[in-house]
């Protein structure tokens, strides 16, 4: 617990939330400075929408989903079929994404949930898989199989069209509103109950607390973050790819949450736009291995730094002001065998 | 259905469900061992058909049979003593998360070396061509073939499951490792040295992988992503069989084999029905089928 813990929770996050903001809505001013670009912009948000839905399963309860791609894929197929055939307005298009997903994270909680640990990543990701495979065979006249959904009209919101910064500020909006929810869910009873179950699932049980429905409620309310970013992710490039349900979709959003940092919130959209500017700009200088050099960057933090960039930061803080940071002691240790990236 | 078409689908459920029991058989012995759950278990089948294809083609057919078991179980026991043996104390789900950084980074060099796509893997003269059953099998009417290639899969797989069996259920080796999966902390206490011993556990998971890989790359695909192809149905066998059960990986294996066989006809459902069979079976028996309390809880 660092001393800062010390001021009112409110207070606190109302510095994070005007700062995170801040960042979030200046990004296509500053990302184009240091090499990307204005559409980048608008999918880095997309993916910290994902990112950060996926710390409140990963972070708070500790429970790692391998299926995750099967509501991010599931959403943007809804909100596809809905843009081509009901209405070019997102609104309906959104909120019937958000109600398959609550109905898909329901069935698939309750048959992935019955087992934690190892059992819950391999059920997670046979069964996103399975989505994966129906989409190409059993439902192919919806989804145009291999080909992906494409849709003739531009997505409109309100008459505004969905095109370029409008598209970029309403996931950003979308992504602060969520960041905000998701630091108040930390902050309450509810989010106390998520992180008991993490560390001690058990006890929580033999305390009278019906665990299953905490993390049945966890699990779904991530899985309506990924939908949602599943949701503006077609509302940006107006084009369904399978990929979207494939599980190397769930393996992206785990690697960005590794990477930046688990259980921290912040850390995961660091790392989905540390992912997402090295899978676009970085690309450009060392060409197609760069999923290669990912893979190893992933692998070292796993090893060295199992809280990501994060620990990282912390580490380097501690180095910075000697004994003034809390645990500093702690931290001298660990910063020494720290890798050099 | 003709008797003929139920003994076909039959051999091809058979055939299909030895390469993921193959799979699934390594899979199974490394958590029951040790605990760990190996996302890089489809990367090492991956390597072994590659490697097969390789020697296969410098050095004939036969030498690529008794080199790359060998090689997979050193690769094996070089993983376990450099990585994963680092991460017995962590918890599980760092262990799944470095293997499927290493499934990434072996597949990614290996396509960054022989390219995305997939190649070619002759077969040797003797295991290529059909085979006349009706010569041999006197109840089928007519004329029945089936690819020589896809027999010989089923009988090394068959010897391979035996030859595990009898390793684990007779020697002094298998006694002790079968212990190790039962009480690891009683076996400690006794003195034996378990961790040198299941560092060759994780190897013999290669060495199987490896077999595999030989006699299944010309079935299955020689391209970087097979492996992970294969792993997602192999997962759902160990956890159908019941995670840590040999006996229930076989029968799995041969239960997805046998119902993706019988399915062909119904392509809509053959895609799907592994996981309708995981999700029933799951539904009713949460720890799988031959799945013990108290073994990962």
């Amino acid at each position: 617990m660092s001393a800062r813990s010390k001021a009112p929770a409110s207070a606190r996050n109302g510095l994070t939330i005007a700062v995170f903001a801040a960042v979030v809505l200046s990004m296509p001013f500053w990302l184009p400075l240091i090499g990307g670009y204005e559409a980048l912009a608008t999918k880095i948000v997309i993916w910290a929408i994902f990112a950060v839905g996926f710390d409140i399963l990963l972070g708070f309860t500790g429970y790692l989903s391998f299926g995750h791609a099967a509501f991010f894929g599931t959403s943007a197929y809804t909100t596809g079929l809905m843009l081509k055939h009901v209405s070019a307005d997102v609104l309906p298009a959104m909120g019937a994404s958000i109600l398959v997903t609550v109905f898909l994270a329901f069935l698939l909680g309750v048959i992935t949930l019955r087992r934690a640990g190892i059992y819950f990543a391999i059920l997670t990701l046979a069964f996103a898989q399975m989505f994966h495979v129906a989409a190409l065979s059993i439902f192919q006249g919806w989804t145009g199989g291999d080909n992906g959904l494409t849709m003739s009209t531009r997505p409109e919101l309100l008459g505004i069209p969905m095109t370029g910064l409008n598209v970029f500020y309403f996931a950003a909006a979308i992504a602060i509103v969520g960041f905000y929810i998701a630091l108040r869910i930390r902050n309450s009873p509810f989010g106390l109950m998520l992180r008991s179950i993490k560390s001690n699932a058990m006890r929580l049980e033999y305390t009278g607390v019906y665990v299953r429905a905490y993390k049945q409620i966890g699990f779904m309310i991530s899985a309506v973050y990924a939908g949602v970013a599943g949701s503006l992710m077609v509302i940006y490039e107006p084009y369904v790819a399978t990929k979207f349900l494939h599980w190397s979709t769930s393996g992206e959003i785990v690697i960005m949450s590794v990477i930046g940092g688990v259980g921290t919130l912040i850390g995961p959209m660091l790392g989905a736009t540390f992912m997402l500017y090295f899978q676009n700009v970085v690309q450009a200088f060392i060409g197609e291995q760069w999923k290669l050099v990912l893979g190893i960057i992933f692998m070292l933090v796993v090893i060295f730094m199992p809280g990501g960039f994060m620990e990282g930061l912390r580490r380097l803080r501690g180095a910075v002001t000697p004994g003034g940071a809390s645990g500093a002691g702690a931290d001298s240790t660990a910063s020494a065998r720290q890798p050099a990236e | 259905m003709t008797i003929n078409s139920v003994f076909l689908q039959l051999l091809t459920g058979l055939q299909l469900g030895a390469i993921y029991a193959l799979i699934a058989l390594g899979l199974t012995l490394i958590f029951g061992t040790l605990g760990v759950v190996n996302f890089a278990h489809g990367a090492l089948y991956m390597l072994a058909a590659y490697c097969a294809v390789i020697i296969a083609g410098k050095m004939g057919f036969l030498a690529a049979i008794v080199l790359v078991p060998i090689m997979l179980f050193v690769v094996g026991i070089a993983l376990e003593r450099g990585l994963i043996r680092y991460f017995y104390n962590r918890p599980h789900v760092d262990q799944i998360l470095v293997t499927f950084g290493l499934a990434i980074v072996v597949e990614e060099v290996v396509k960054w070396i022989f390219g995305a796509n997939n190649i070619p893997f002759k077969l040797p003269a003797w295991g290529n061509g059909v085979a006349f059953l009706h010569e041999y099998i006197p109840f089928l009417e007519g004329f029945v073939v089936f690819p020589k290639w896809r027999l010989i899969l089923v009988a090394v797989s068959l010897l391979t499951v035996f030859a595990l069996f009898a390793l684990l259920q007779f020697t002094r080796f298998g006694l002790i490792v079968r212990a190790g999966m039962r009480e690891p902390e009683m076996l400690r206490f006794l003195g034996v040295d378990i961790t040198k011993r299941f560092a060759i556990v994780f190897g013999l998971g290669a060495l199987i992988a490896g077999i595999a890989g030989v006699f299944g790359g010309p079935i299955t695909q020689v391209s970087p992503g097979v492996g992970m192809n294969l792993l997602v149905p192999s997962f759902l066998v160990v956890v159908i069989g019941g995670m840590g059960s040999l006996a229930g990986a076989l029968i799995a294996a041969l239960m997805l084999g046998m119902a993706l066989a019988f399915t062909a006809e119904i392509a809509s459902l053959q895609q799907i029905i592994i996981y309708l069979i995981a999700v029933v079976v799951l539904l009713g028996r949460p720890r799988g089928l031959l799945g013990k309390k108290g073994v990962m809880e």
